[in-house]
């Protein structure tokens, strides 16, 4: 029922979306859903969008049900006749296959799902209504997986008569329909089976449920699915689409062509969709109310089963007529057509691989979440047919847990939050089986040492650094291409990609995060709710994740959910092997990397675990709308817990976000960290490191405290080795500090110690960094070379910026202690020779300058040089000896021309006559043998040479040889 | 409330309806000037102030708002405006200012609506209002230690405002005004950078007629991107504008005056222009009479001390760098000075200056440069060609060209 009841939810948004068809359809839609909403948790965003009385009423109750459900059909059939038609026909193979075999279910489905689809797109290109009925099947999925298995087998047995009675029965709908029936009840049994859920009858709703599971048995439905996509896809479209858009109502539709029976096969259906749907409502809330395993089980099985339908129905409506067709028929089978509810559990799985294809839209985001579904649904089953199935089970995490590895890893009660998002994490990372196992052995280790360590509970996982993971890139991408071809994956994926980025994340996130896992369920279902589509999507995820979490205590959250998405393409391959847990790992390991290649890891990994080709198309439109789901709904999706799935969006989302889902810490963008919270304390002796740009958060493990930066600093002083190597140096020592946020003398130390290094080799651009950094330093009052710094920045501003502002107030700024400091007063000097072009001066100065300001000033040399050649032999005639050039410009170092030795003057005039040269000066020799310049030839013929050390891109410090020094430090 | 601590509710009542009634014939009357004087918050004028004590008594002014639809269509103004009002009057002006900012984003709003620029002195109003109170806010921001930045968004709003004035109607006139406003925000700020989009706007794009504006406008316009020019070291336009503000400002308006000769005089100096001493008399320009004497007796140690003792206002006000550059002309003139007495002495060798009696009267002027540093003066000049002549380094005597030997600037700036 309760499945009937998502798929109907699911439905009527479609119809909205398509086209508005009609608010009466919307209505029934929703009150159809509602009550499963209601019981599933999904009450507030039921009641906010469906005001149908409905679904206060006892879910339950198989009579309400019914009831409830012959009011939406009806208003269904309000829907346009084309619906209406189509649905009848839905309906009618639906009816047939509880006798006919599961094949023929399959070809239906796989008609009227494609058939779906173009509704679906049509709805889609239409109305953004369409995102908001995926959200609405979104919450449907959620409780779907097990509760679509449950329904569509209900509903299909049920439907069975009808459809055979129905138009659709004929040719090869009949055929199919009766497929449908057959496996729709296969899929119940085997529903049952799997899970070995026996809480269908032991509870009330439960009870329900379980006809519903056990109706379903996921064996039949899935070989139902394959064959029903193959064969009647022409025929059926048009039944499925109409089913589509009035999914519920064509059931309803059978109902009344065929009459009472259908009716009452969908009132069975409806109350066994209730039940499921309550039953997954109850897992969650009631899992402690109910001590009864069965019921755990169920309610999760259902759960999984809705979310899976949900996921289905949305892909399916919404964007991907592929995808649709598997929703179509997940969620369609169970109120519409039994083919698809038939499939239901492998359905799911087909139909995400459905979904993958014909979302376009939804496409990597989807795709992650039904991957992620898949995994869940696999890891939790290990079902017996559909990854779907097995999702249910992983919600009974609990009981069974085991066939994940994560699950085993983790048990949900046993173990910290935070370490499953590690263990999410990790896993999500992984590309591959091989990986998936390596990573899970590593983390068993780990996980025991810590157990016995006792820190288990105190580490904090969060911030623990992951292994290294072995990268299987290649592999993953030949899968995903593999993968993709079945569906028009790579348009798809573009799409999802890009709203898996989208901002919408954050916000929901936030409201979602602070939830519990919970209230993750919930929040998935209102996200369903609000945002259609994509919300559907990512509840999905976060349904399963919420599902498995309270399981396992993996991924619930939203924030899981969306980390799944952006994962779910890694992660559902891996989460697969590694069931839940690694579901929620490929969350966290869903990193800001392209999306696309999760898109394609994703989809390799689904392809991976599918063994079945059905089952791998199954996936695929899981994946897809998934994707679809995720894109749009990001925002409802993103909050929970588990950050590490939620990483990617949690990066691109607001800091708040993060800060909010700090508890997952998994994956958090450098920009986005709290850095009160996470200013480190190193713990790292090494006194030598390289300099390496942060792309996250620093690890402690690499950086140095401050004694040790005290020794790297002496280190870097003593060093006998080039400037790159100490600048090299000094960056990571700047950057050690920085991390840790140190602002002493130290600190201060070192940029000096850079600063004066930049100059000596004239890296200015260094040295601006460390000039700026010094001046808030400085401005800080920690004691340092002020003075000497200051002027240093005088003559930088003089000589370099040439800014007739900028030198103004960097004039009017110094004190007049500033003013008294020698260094300072040079500095000013030089200022004042070069405003005023006085060359004379300029080189008296350079040979008296201070410290490291013969090193500003040394970059200024040449200019000065050429002024001073073009002004002489402007106002010089007719010569001007070459010696006194060559003092007065600083050639020779001796100031006074007897002072200093004739090898120095010589050497000096020497130099000047090659400068003069390369400068285009006229020289002549004079009768005493002296080298003059003739100025009035030379007037003309001055140039500026290009520098010989001049490289094209304008580094010197790039040059080859620089470089291959660099490179063998 | 506590100028007025006795004042009644009842007269706080009808003071406040009538300022309200004001408000609301000003505007349906179109009546701009008593508009203006209804805004003008820091006129501190009686009837504000005794409405700012009433609003402090009657604190439910809201309700009086919202009571007739005459001002409660205007209640997003007059509800913050009040507000401003109140803490205006308490001396809290960073509250104030925030109150003042929202009733303005609403008068603009209105503003928007009214067809015809009759608001256009309401307007005005406004923006004065808004900057000057942000400056005060932000002085009471600093003094408490926060970091002043109300002038900053006093600066956006007033983009704002110049958004909404630059169209194609009649409101554009009032472009001018708002883009003064924020010239003087800028150069407060010291984002002197931030004027440039806007100039660009005003002299380039076509809604704006330059001579359509207001003259007052245009002498503050003038005024601000003269002084822009000083900055870029661009002397012959920083003149042409400073002149225009000069020659088109009110002539009674000594203190404007007085700001536009505090750049135009370093301008003319360094285009060699002097001005007559009872100028910087009237004007109270003292500070430049020294450097305008020492350009006239080619003192360089007068030049040297009068900046030296003003450097703190040069650097400020931005001319030091320009006073320096008068140091060439100094030079020029003491070198003229020699030539005129050598050529008392004997005409025929008048035009050969040994640079050993340059580096004498140099002494004299207690500057003590050797050879070498005044030859290099010498051949700047003559690179400069504020002397014509050679320089023979041999025989160490600068050679005067016969026939103008010493030109004269006229107006244009010193060869760079």
């Amino acid at each position: 029922m309760v499945m009937e009841l998502q798929d109907t939810r699911v439905t009527i948004i479609t119809i909205r979306s398509s086209s508005s068809s009609s608010l009466t359809i919307l209505a029934i839609s929703s009150s159809l859903t509602t009550p499963a909403i209601n019981r599933n948790l999904i009450t507030p965003a039921i009641s906010r969008n469906l005001t149908t009385p409905a679904i206060s009423s006892s879910l339950i109750t198989p009579a309400i049900s019914s009831s409830l459900i012959t009011p939406a059909i009806s208003r269904s059939l309000i829907i346009p006749a084309i619906s209406s038609s189509l649905i009848i026909p839905a309906i009618s193979s639906s009816l047939i296959p509880a006798t006919s075999s599961s094949l023929i279910p399959a070809t239906s489905s796989s008609t009227l799902t494609l058939p779906i689809h173009n509704l679906w797109e049509h709805i889609k290109t239409q109305t953004a209504g369409g995102y908001p009925s995926s959200g609405y099947s979104n919450q449907t999925t959620t409780w779907s997986d097990g509760s679509y298995a449950n329904y569509t087998p209900h509903q299909y047995a049920n439907y069975t008569p009808d459809s055979s009675t129905s138009a659709y029965s004929s040719g090869t709908v009949t055929a199919p329909s009766s497929h449908y029936q057959q496996q729709q009840y296969k899929q119940w049994a085997d529903y049952y089976s799997q899970t070995e859920v026996s809480c269908a009858p032991g509870t009330e709703n439960m009870t329900v449920a379980s006809k519903s599971n056990v109706g379903c048995p996921i064996p039949g439905v899935s070989s139902g699915y394959s064959t029903s996509t193959s064969q009647a896809p022409p025929s059926y479209t048009p039944s499925w689409m109409p089913e589509s858009s009035s999914s519920e109502f064509s059931s309803v539709q059978p109902a009344a062509g065929i009459s009472s029976a259908s009716d009452a096969y969908w009132q069975h259906g409806a109350p066994s969709s209730q039940i499921h749907i309550t039953s997954p409502m109850q897992p969650q809330s009631q899992k402690p109310l109910d001590p009864k395993t069965s019921y755990d089980s169920f309610l999760d099985q259902q759960k999984a089963a809705y979310s899976q339908g949900h996921n289905l129905q949305y892909p399916a409506t919404h964007q991907v007529p592929q995808s649709y067709q598997s929703p179509a028929n997940q969620q369609v089978p169970q109120s519409y057509q039994a083919p698809a509810q038939i499939v239901p559990s492998s359905d799911t799985r087909r139909v995400s691989k459905l979904q993958i294809p014909t979302n376009p839209r939804i496409a990597s985001n989807l795709t992650f979440g039904l991957p992620k579904t898949d995994k869940d649904s696999s890891t939790t089953g290990a079902a017996v047919k559909p990854a779907y199935i097995s999702v249910s089970q992983p919600k009974a995490n609990e009981k069974v847990l085991s066939n994940d590895a994560a699950d085993s890893m983790l048990k949900p009660g046993t173990f910290p939050k935070s370490l499953r998002g590690y263990v999410e994490r990790a896993l999500v990372r992984c590309k591959g089986d091989m990986q998936m196992e390596a990573c899970q052995d590593f983390m068993k280790e780990m996980i025991t040492k810590a157990t016995a360590d006792g820190t288990l509970y105190t580490r904090d996982w969060d911030t623990e650094p992951l292994f290294p993971l072995p990268s299987v890139d290649a592999v993953n991408k030949d899968s995903l291409q593999s993968s993709t071809p079945g569906s028009s994956l790579p348009k798809y994926k573009r799409s999802p990609s890009r709203r898996s980025k989208s901002r919408w994340e954050p916000l929901p996130e936030e409201k979602f995060v602070d939830k519990s896992a919970s209230v993750v369920s919930d929040t998935m279902k209102y996200g369903g709710w609000i945002n259609a589509n994509d919300k559907d999507r990512k509840p999905f995820f976060g349904n399963n994740g919420n599902k498995e979490n309270n399981m396992s205590g993996m991924k619930f959250s939203p924030l899981d959910q969306k980390n799944a998405s952006k994962n779910a393409q890694r992660p559902v391959k891996k989460q697969r092997y590694a069931d839940g847990f690694n579901v929620a790992d490929n969350c966290d390991a869903s990193s800001d990397s392209d999306k696309e290649q999760s898109l394609t890891s994703y989809y390799s990994s689904a392809i991976t675990l599918a063994n079945t080709p059905e089952e791998k198309k199954r996936r695929e439109n899981r994946s897809k709308r998934f994707e679809k789901r995720q894109g749009r709904t990001e925002g409802n999706q993103f909050k929970p817990k588990n950050a590490g799935a939620g990483n990617l969006y949690s990066r691109r989302a607001s800091a708040l976000v993060l800060s909010k889902t700090f508890e997952d810490g998994a994956a958090r963008a450098v920009e986005d960290i709290d850095w009160d919270s996470l200013t480190v304390k190193g713990t790292c002796q090494e006194i030598e490191k390289r300099y390496l740009r942060l792309t996250s958060a620093p690890d402690p493990a690499s950086v140095r405290p401050e004694e040790v930066l005290e020794k790297a600093l002496d280190m870097v002083h003593n060093s006998q080795k080039n400037y790159l190597y100490k600048c090299d140096q000094l960056k990571s020592i700047r950057q050690d500090l920085t991390v840790q946020r140190i602002r002493n003398w130290l600190t201060v130390k070192v940029y000096e110690t850079h600063a004066r290094l930049a100059l000596e080799v004239g890296d200015l651009f260094e040295y601006n960094q460390c000039q700026s950094q010094l001046k808030t330093l400085y401005a800080e009052g920690i004691e340092g070379c002020h003075m000497e710094f200051s002027a240093y920045n005088l003559l930088c501003v003089i000589l370099h910026s040439n800014n007739y502002r900028d030198l103004l107030s960097s004039m009017s700024r110094l004190s007049d202690e500033a003013k008294k400091d020698e260094t300072v007063k040079h500095a000013l000097a030089v200022r004042a020779a070069v405003t005023s072009e006085n060359y004379v001066m300029f080189f008296r100065l350079y040979k008296t300058a201070p410290y490291l300001s013969t090193c500003l000033m040394d970059l200024y040399v040449e200019k000065m040089r050429y002024k001073a050649v073009s002004c002489m032999s402007r106002s010089y005639r007719p010569t001007i000896p070459v010696s006194y050039i060559a003092q007065v410009l600083g050639f020779i170092t001796a100031r006074p021309r007897n002072e200093g030795s004739d090898e120095k003057d010589s050497d000096g005039l020497g130099e000047c006559v090659d400068w003069l040269k390369a400068h285009g000066a006229c020289l002549i020799t004079d009768n005493n043998g002296e080298v003059q310049l003739d100025t009035k030839a030379s007037c003309a013929t001055l140039f500026v040479p290009e520098p010989e050390d001049a490289v094209a891109h304008g580094d010197a410090n790039l040059a080859v040889n620089d470089f291959l020094t660099r490179t063998s430090l | 409330m506590a100028a007025y601590p006795g004042m009644s509710m009842g007269e706080a009542h009808r003071r406040i309806t009538e300022y309200l009634n004001r408000f609301s014939d000003a505007v349906s009357n179109q009546d701009a000037a008593s508009l203006r004087f209804l805004l003008s918050l820091s006129s501190n004028s009686p009837f504000l102030l005794s409405l700012a004590d009433a609003l402090n008594t009657f604190q439910d002014s809201g309700r009086l708002i919202k009571h007739s639809d005459h001002y409660s269509q205007f209640s997003d103004i007059l509800f913050n405006l009040f507000r401003s009002l109140q803490t205006y009057r308490l001396g809290n002006l960073f509250d104030s200012y925030q109150a003042f900012e929202k009733s303005a984003n609403a008068f603009i709003q209105e503003f928007r609506n009214w067809e015809s620029a009759w608001a256009l002195e309401a307007l005005y109003a406004l923006a004065y209002e808004i900057r000057v109170l942000a400056e005060r806010a932000d002085r009471e921001l600093a003094s408490n230690g926060k970091s002043p930045e109300k002038l900053k968004a006093a600066g956006s709003f007033l983009m704002k405002v110049f958004g909404v004035l630059a169209g194609k109607g009649p409101k554009r006139v009032g472009a001018l005004y708002v883009t003064c406003q924020l010239f003087k925000v800028y150069f407060k700020l010291g984002t002197v950078h931030l004027c440039r989009s806007v100039i660009r706007s005003i002299e380039t794009a076509r809604i704006f007629d330059f001579e359509e504006f207001p003259k007052r406008d245009k002498v503050t316009y003038m005024y601000y991107t003269g002084r822009l020019e000083v900055f870029n070291e661009n002397f012959p336009a920083a003149d042409n504008k400073l002149s225009y503000a000069l020659t088109h400002c009110n002539p009674r308006r000594e203190a404007n005056i007085r700001m536009i000769l505090k750049y135009l005089i370093p301008v003319k100096l360094s285009i060699g222009i002097l001005p007559k001493d009872w100028l910087l008399e009237k004007y109270n320009l003292v500070e430049y009479r020294d450097v305008v004497q020492a350009l006239r007796r080619g003192d360089l140690r007068l030049l040297r001390h009068a900046l030296q003792e003003h450097e703190d206002r040069f650097l400020r006000s931005g001319v030091f760098l320009v006073l320096e550059k008068l140091e060439l002309q100094v030079y020029q003139r003491l070198v003229k000075k020699i030539y005129i007495i050598q050529k008392q002495k004997d005409p025929t060798k008048a035009h050969q200056v040994k640079l050993e009696v340059i580096v004498k009267a140099l002494k004299w002027l207690e500057m003590d440069m050797d050879v070498d540093e005044v030859e290099c003066i010498m051949s700047i000049l003559i690179y400069k060609n504020l002397v014509k002549g050679y320089f023979a380094h041999k025989s160490k005597v600068v050679v005067l060209s016969k026939q103008d030997p010493f030109p004269k600037l006229n107006g244009k700036p010193v060869n760079s």
